[in-house]
C-alpha cells in the first residue's frame, strides 16, 4: 500500500513539472541558438542595406545577394574548384597526419634523437611556409604536387610538436607499472605512450586540418595551376584580377565553409576515438 | 647469504642519499620472512616509500644491500613475476576495461593464454568486482579502481605484494572494508606482504609485524610483534589487546620523534 502512494506522488511530481519536453526544446534554443542566429540576421541585412544606401558599387563591396546571385551563376566555376581545394588539403593534412605522427614516434623512442633534432624542429617550425613556397615550386614543379607539399608543411608541425609532448606526457607511476613488468621499449611505446598521447594528437589534428586548408590555397596563390584545374585559391586569384568581386567573396566564404566543416568532421573524430575513456571527451555528468 | 631458509627480504645496512642531498634511508637493517603482513610505519617523509621502492628495483641503495628471494631486485623484476606492487594511486589504464587492466601484467610478460583471462576474472570476483569486468575505470568509484589495483597485482600470481599508503586516498568506511578484504586475500593467497602506511590503526590492524621508522635521516626505530590472532574482523579495533597495540605503536613513533628532537 504504501509503495504504491509513493509511487502516484512521484508520477503526480513529474506531471506537475511545469516544462514538457517541447518547453525544454524551446529553452535550449533560447538559450544557446537564439542569440547567433539573431546577430547573424542583423549583421546580414546591415550588409545588405549599406552598400546600397552609401551607393558603394558591388565591385568594392558587394552585398549578399551579389555574392549569393555570383556563386549561383558561377556555380559551374565553383564546385569543381572546391573539390580541388578540398582534394588537396584532404592530402596534405593525411601526409602531415601520418608523418608527424611517425616521426614523434620515431623520434620519442630514442632520447638522443629527440635531443638532437626536436631544436631544429622548432626552429623549422617558425620559417614561415609561405617564405619558403618558391622553392618548393622549383622543386616540385608548378601545380598539384607543391600545393599539396605547402599544405603538408603548414599541417605537419602543430602534429609533430602535440604528439611529442603526449607521447612524453606520461604518468610517472604508470611508467614504473610497466617497467615492474619488464615491459620493452616497444611494448611501452605500444601499450602506453601513443595511448596516453591519443588526446594530444587529437588537438594536434585539429589544428592541422584548418592549417592544412590555409596551406593549400596559399600553395595555389604561389604555386599556380601547373596545366591542371584550378582550386579555390587560384579562383580567388583570378577573380581579383578580372574585379569580379562578388564571386571573389563567395570563393572566401565557400573557403571558410570548408574549414569549419572539415574541423568539426576531424572533431568528431577525435571525440568518438577518446569516448571511452579520455576526461576531456567526456560531458561532466551530473 | 642467508641463514633463514624461509626469508625473503634482506635489508643489509642500507642506506641512501639522494642526489639532492636528502638523507632518505640511514643505516637500515631488516629481514622479512615468508608469509608475513609487514607494515612500515613511520611520518610523512621518513623514507617508507624509497625502502619499499628498494624492494622493487625502482630505487637503488646507495650503500649497502638489499636482496629479494636471494636475489637482487632487477634481477627478479626481469626474470619472475615474484612481486607486485600497488601505488597510492590505483593507476589504471583509462582506455582499457577493468578485466583488461588486470590482464595488462599477463599481457606484457608476454601471455596471453585463456586460463590467464580466466584467472584474472577469478581474482575479479575475489575483490567482489565481478560485475564490472567491462566497465571503464572511470565508471568506479574510488574504493573499486583500487580493488582493480589489487587485482592487476594479484593477477600474476605473485610471491610477495607491495603496497604503498594504498588505502590513504580513500574515505574511512571504504578503507576498512578494504583492510578486512584484503587481510582476506593475504590469507587466501598466503603472499607475503609489505605494507606502508602512516596510520597507526591501520598498521595495527593489518600486520603480523610493525616496523616502526622515524625521519631525518629515515631510520627504523623499533619492531613490534602484533599477536593477535588471524582472521580478524573489524570489532577487534575495540579490543583491550588492539588498543594496547595501538598504545605501544604510537608511543615509539612519539618517541622516535621525541628522541630527534632532543638530538
Ligand atoms: N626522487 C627523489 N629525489 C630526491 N629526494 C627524494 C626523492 N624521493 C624521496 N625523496 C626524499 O626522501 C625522503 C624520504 O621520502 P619517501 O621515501 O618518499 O618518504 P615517505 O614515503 O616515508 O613519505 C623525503 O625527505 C623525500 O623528500
Ligand atoms: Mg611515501
Amino acid at each position: 500500500m504504501s509503495t504504491q502512494s509513493v509511487a502516484t506522488k512521484k508520477t503526480k511530481i513529474v506531471s506537475d513539472f511545469p516544462q514538457s519536453n517541447e518547453g525544454k526544446i524551446w529553452t535550449k534554443f533560447k538559450g544557446v541558438y537564439l542569440g547567433p542566429i539573431i546577430a547573424l540576421i542583423t549583421f546580414l541585412s546591415l550588409w545588405q542595406l549599406i552598400p546600397a544606401l552609401l551607393g558603394i558599387k558591388p565591385f568594392i563591396l558587394p552585398k549578399p545577394t551579389d555574392v549569393l546571385h555570383a556563386a549561383i551563376t558561377d556555380w559551374h566555376l565553383l564546385w569543381p574548384a572546391i573539390q580541388i581545394t578540398v582534394i588537396e588539403s584532404i592530402i596534405g593534412f593525411l601526409l602531415s597526419a601520418t608523418i608527424g605522427i611517425f616521426v614523434s614516434i620515431l623520434l620519442a623512442s630514442s632520447k638522443v634523437l629527440e635531443i638532437s633534432i626536436y631544436p631544429y624542429a622548432i626552429i623549422l617550425q617558425t620559417i614561415p611556409v609561405v617564405a619558403v613556397a618558391p622553392i618548393i615550386v622549383i622543386w616540385f614543379g608548378a601545380g598539384f604536387n607543391a600545393i599539396v607539399t605547402i599544405s603538408f608543411l603548414i599541417g605537419f608541425f602543430p602534429v609533430i610538436s602535440n604528439t611529442l609532448m603526449g607521447l612524453n606526457s606520461v604518468d610517472k607511476n604508470m611508467g614504473e607499472l610497466f617497467t615492474l613488468y619488464n615491459a620493452s621499449k616497444w611494448k611501452k611505446m605500444w601499450k602506453l605512450r601513443i595511448p596516453s598521447a591519443m588526446p594530444y594528437i587529437m588537438a594536434g589534428l585539429k589544428v592541422s586540418c584548418t592549417l592544412s586548408i590555409v596551406g593549400a590555397i596559399v600553395g595555389e596563390y604561389v604555386a599556380g595551376i601547373g596545366g591542371g584545374k584550378g582550386g579555390l585559391g587560384y579562383a580567388i586569384t583570378v577573380a581579383a584580377i578580372q574585379l569580379k568581386t562578388p564571386y571573389l567573396f563567395a570563393c572566401g566564404i565557400a573557403a571558410a565553409l570548408l574549414g569549419i566543416g572539415f574541423y568539426l568532421l576531424v572533431s568528431l573524430v577525435a571525440h568518438l576515438m577518446l569516448r571511452s575513456w579520455h576526461e576531456s571527451a567526456m560531458k561532466v555528468e551530473k | 647469504m642467508s641463514t633463514n631458509p624461509n626469508e625473503v627480504v634482506s635489508f643489509q645496512n642500507v642506506s641512501k642519499v639522494y642526489n639532492t642531498g636528502t638523507i632518505a634511508l640511514s643505516q637500515f637493517d631488516l629481514t622479512i620472512t615468508e608469509g608475513e603482513f609487514i607494515s612500515f610505519l613511520g611520518p610523512s617523509g621518513c623514507g617508507k616509500s624509497t625502502a619499499l621502492r628498494m624492494v622493487a628495483g625502482l630505487s637503488e641503495a646507495t650503500s649497502g644491500h638489499v636482496q629479494v628471494f636471494g636475489k637482487t631486485p632487477k634481477e627478479i623484476i626481469q626474470k619472475t613475476n615474484d612481486i607486485a606492487f600497488v601505488f597510492q594511486d590505483a593507476n589504471l589504464l583509462p582506455w582499457r576495461t577493468v578485466l583488461d587492466n588486470v590482464l595488462l601484467p599477463l599481457e606484457l610478460r608476454g601471455s596471453t593464454k585463456k586460463s590467464h583471462k580466466e584467472y584474472a576474472i577469478e581474482v575479479l570476483e575475489m575483490v567482489g568486482l565481478k560485475d564490472y569486468l567491462y566497465a571503464y575505470p572511470r565508471e568506479l568509484s574510488g574504493g573499486m579502481k583500487m580493488r582493480v589495483s589489487i587485482a592487476r597485482a594479484l593477477a600474476a600470481k605473485p610471491k610477495m605484494l607491495l603496497m604503498d599508503e594504498p588505502f590513504a586516498a580513500l574515505d574511512e568506511i571504504t578503507r576498512q572494508t578494504l583492510q578486512v578484504d584484503l587481510l582476506n586475500i593475504w590469507q587466501k593467497e598466503k603472499t607475503t606482504i609489505l605494507f606502508v602506511t602512516h596510520n597507526v590503526y591501520e598498521a595495527v590492524f593489518l600486520s603480523s609485524r610493525i616496523a616502526v621508522m622515524s625521519s631525518r635521516p629515515g631510520k627504523l626505530s623499533s619492531i613490534i610483534n602484533v599477536n593477535l590472532p588471524f582472521p580478524r574482523k573489524l570489532q577487534v579495533r575495540t579490543d583491550k589487546t588492539f588498543t594496547d597495540y595501538v598504545d605501544i605503536a604510537a608511543h615509539s613513533l612519539e618517541n622516535s620523534s621525541i628522541r630527534r628532537e632532543l638530538g
